[in-house]
């Protein structure tokens, strides 16, 4: 035998993959919204879904959604949102109006920080009172980063479905997280997160008189809502008319109300890595194939 | 070229009264912020000798109704009671400075925690991570809990000591004056004195107008998710029903009372227009006896039957409420108003033991909450209870349980001694009677039955989420414990007790 050392360094990591095996199984929960054309689709059943993990097909079931559910509403209460603050009261109001029972709910405001303004309940007129009777807003700062960060990080500790609505600008002015920070940490929280994009408006008005600088810091901040919304499967919005907010909230709640829930054993490495998913969602008639559109959270981090 | 000539430095023999100032008041602004941080960093002196020190402290742990009896036993001079006063005032601000000091410090803390969370996040394992979780939820439970001491508890428990003080020094010259106005006969013509007429007199006129609004409140606020559900154990709602109703009947309330019991741990009760009464289970829990929630419910029957939410309200629904909070974001965001929740008030004739709403914004609740007292002690009388437990139900949200629990339950009300002593006015004019009921078998029974209400709400409670402690399994932080009947004030602030 020439190279018996190298037998035997083959032996051992032989042994140390056997020792360790296949990465354990771990169940993982997608909420899954279906669209054709705007139209939300329901009472589809598993065989008309098709799921992909890291590019490989994976077994699956539909389950009943997790209730109550956990639905948390982050707003921007800072000084400097006082030209769209009717935007938020309007997102406010239609929340308070199309907010259906059972669910638990709570309030968070930042603008240097956040602060949790009423912790869950199921008394979702809580969440109204406290906002009308917050005291002024102190900071002129809109943290959104450190926020949206803050908040993934609690919910993600939660059990159950978690839904986060953002309503702001989406500015950041000084926030001490990242971009990076915030994407990684809604790809690992399994929160889904929609977002209220407020000020569209008074961003019309003054368009024609704005910088290069910040034009790309609007088209930033709306960028951040659709980036947080397609990487966990919500939906971002930004109504120009204060009338819309309240359509926007009554759409976040039937999205809700429509969702379907996927489950499967994940078998990918505990590695910290992006694990991509792809969800196809179809129908078929006549031997024809009619693909859906699928709003589901693309990939997350073990 | 010739170089500046430099002035020669000027020995100190040589200095003038300008650099002898200058010197002071640089001397002056360095050791005053120290000397004066220094000064406040230790509790304050007792001011008088041990053998008066200790029974007048005694004295203030007494209940309000003991020091009703003994108070013009009690001989202090002004000056010592002055002392005293001035002491309980110190120390109150040298215990929210070391509360303040705490807080900053956690705070510090939590920053430099999730400064180091933030700078390994990525290197972290899963039990790392969760001690760091655990380490800042903590933090932010101290930091919450401390805020919660040093901006209510503490300041409450201080008012209750001070106000016992107050009764001290001017309760035997108030009695005097009682005394002479129940010999003479001039108690009689006080507001509310034809205590015989109950149920006769002109009371709340137009009560009948108040049922709709009443109605339309309760739609809107269950509409608006502010309504907690319902107790639906039929032994609690029956006893609840019953006893509001006897009171009813005792009180100048002419529509009929309809009770509702809300399934929430807030010791608290409320009344809308109309005779629409919430009793939350909280109260319950809170109270002792028969004549202490006897006390609590004639009290917002009196709110009702008196018309005070009527005298506050506009009409108006939570929705164009809603719609008027955007028109004043501007005042709130010029500091014009204290919080929009003062239009709730002003549009709304929503009265409570512990409003959930700051009516006392409005400058014009106190007066309607001294007559509510006052009523409502004639009502319980009237109905047949001991009308001091009221008091006794008082003191024991403000001695044992007020600064943890019942908090709300203080925030819109007159001050302690005021009414304290407006209470006992008002007991002692009535007139005497015999019999007077303090506890009953079916209050005992209702207990029983609302331990299984509490046990499973309490259950049901466990399992909500949370975004301020959403880590499970991380040890309890350390705060200080305030164990009821105890001197906890002090336990809490490091000022020595004997």
């Amino acid at each position: 035998m020439q190279h018996p050392h190298r037998l035997i360094a083959l032996a051992a990591v032989a042994a140390a993959l056997s020792l360790a095996g296949p990465a354990a199984a771990r169940e993982v929960s997608l909420y899954v919204t279906v669209e054709k054309d705007g139209k939300l689709i329901g009472g589809l059943t598993e065989k008309n879904f098709r799921l992909y993990e890291d590019g490989e097909s994976r077994p699956f079931r539909l389950a009943e959604p997790e209730t109550p559910a956990s639905i948390a509403l982050l707003v921007e209460y800072s000084r400097a949102s006082w030209p769209y603050f009717n935007d938020i009261l309007r997102s406010i109001e239609g929340f308070f109006e199309e907010a259906p029972e059972g669910h638990w709910y709570a309030l968070a405001t930042f603008s240097n920080d956040l602060n949790v303004r009423v912790d869950f309940t199921k008394l979702r007129g809580r969440i109204s009172q406290a906002f009308t009777d917050l005291p002024p807003p102190m900071w002129s700062e809109i943290n959104t980063y450190d926020a949206v960060y803050e908040m993934l990080d609690r919910m993600s500790r939660l059990k159950g479905r978690r839904v986060l609505i953002v309503i702001g600008s989406g500015l950041d002015t000084m926030s001490s997280h990242t971009l990076g920070d915030v994407k990684r940490m809604a790809e690992r929280a399994n929160v889904v997160v929609y977002g209220v994009g407020v000020g569209s408006m008074f961003r019309g008005m003054w368009e024609p008189y704005l910088t290069t600088t910040a034009r790309m810091d609007l088209t930033m901040a709306q960028a951040f809502f659709q980036m947080l919304a397609d990487r966990t499967g919500g939906d971002a919005w930004f109504p120009r008319f204060e009338a819309a907010f309240r359509d926007v909230m009554e759409g976040i709640m039937q999205s809700l109300a429509f969702q379907y829930r996927i489950v499967y054993d994940s078998q990918v490495p505990e590695d910290g890595k992006f694990h991509k998913i792809r969800l196809e969602a179809f129908q078929v008639t006549d031997d024809r194939r009619i693909d859906f559109r699928v709003r589901v959270r693309q990939g997350w981090r073990r | 070229m010739q170089s500046p000539t430099r002035a020669p430095l000027r020995t100190v023999a040589e200095w003038d009264l300008r650099a002898w100032t200058a010197l002071l008041v640089c001397a002056l602004l360095v050791y005053m912020p120290t000397a004066a941080y220094a000064a406040k960093d230790q509790p304050p002196e007792r001011p008088l000798p041990p053998e008066v020190f200790k029974p007048l402290d005694e004295a203030l742990q007494k209940s309000y109704l003991e020091l009703f009896d003994e108070a013009s036993k009690l001989e202090f001079t002004p000056q010592q009671i002055e002392k005293m006063r001035q002491y309980l005032k110190d120390s109150r601000s040298y215990c929210r400075r070391l509360w303040a000091g705490k807080i900053d410090q956690w705070e510090k803390e939590l920053r430099a925690a999730q400064a180091e969370l933030r700078s390994r996040t990525r290197t972290l394992k899963e039990a790392q991570r969760k001690q760091y979780h655990c380490k800042i939820q903590n933090l932010r439970l101290q930091i919450h809990n401390g805020r919660m001491l040093r901006q209510q508890a503490i300041p409450t428990a201080y008012e209750n000591r001070l106000a016992k003080l107050d009764l001290i020094e001017k309760w035997p010259a108030e009695e005097k004056q009682i005394r002479a106005e129940i010999a003479s006969g001039a108690y009689t013509q006080r507001k509310y004195g034809d205590v015989l007429d109950i149920g006769f007199r002109d009371v709340g006129r137009g009560q009948e107008q108040d049922v709709k609004v009443g109605r339309d409140a309760i739609r809107e606020m269950k509409l608006a998710g502010l309504m907690p559900p319902e107790v639906k154990n039929e032994v609690v709602r029956r006893y609840v029903t019953d006893l509001a109703r006897k009171i009813a009947r005792n009180s100048d309330l002419r529509v009929p009372v309809q009770v509702t019991v809300l399934n929430s741990k807030e010791i608290n009760a409320f009344a809308l227009p109309g005779g629409f009464l919430f009793v939350q289970r909280g109260l319950l829990e809170a109270v002792e006896d028969e004549s202490q929630l006897a006390g609590v419910i004639a009290h917002e029957t009196a709110h009702a039957a008196a018309r005070h939410g009527h005298r506050l309200m506009k009409r108006a629904t939570i929705s164009s409420i809603i719609y008027q909070a955007a028109q004043v974001a501007a005042l709130i965001f010029t500091g014009g108003a204290a919080s929009i929740g003062l239009y709730y008030a002003l549009q709304y004739g929503f009265y409570g033991l512990g409003m959930i709403l700051s009516l006392d914004l409005l400058g014009v609740s106190r007066d309607l909450e001294l007559e509510a007292d006052q009523l409502g002690v004639q009502y319980a009388w009237k109905a047949g209870y001991d009308p001091t437990g009221f008091i006794r139900f008082f003191d024991k949200m403000a001695t044992q349980e007020g600064y943890v629990r019942g908090l709300s339950w203080f925030r819109t009300h007159p001050p302690f001694y005021q009414r304290m002593v407006h209470a006992k006015r008002e007991i002692m004019f009535l007139p005497e009677k015999k019999g007077l009921i303090r506890n009953t078998d079916a209050f005992d029974r209702m207990k029983k039955a609302l331990k299984e209400v509490t046990a499973k709400a309490e259950e049901e409670e466990q399992d909500r989420p949370s975004l301020l402690a959403p880590e499970t399994g991380c040890p309890k932080p350390q705060m200080p414990e305030m164990k009821p009947g105890k001197r906890r004030v002090e336990t809490v602030c490091n000022i020595p007790i004997d």
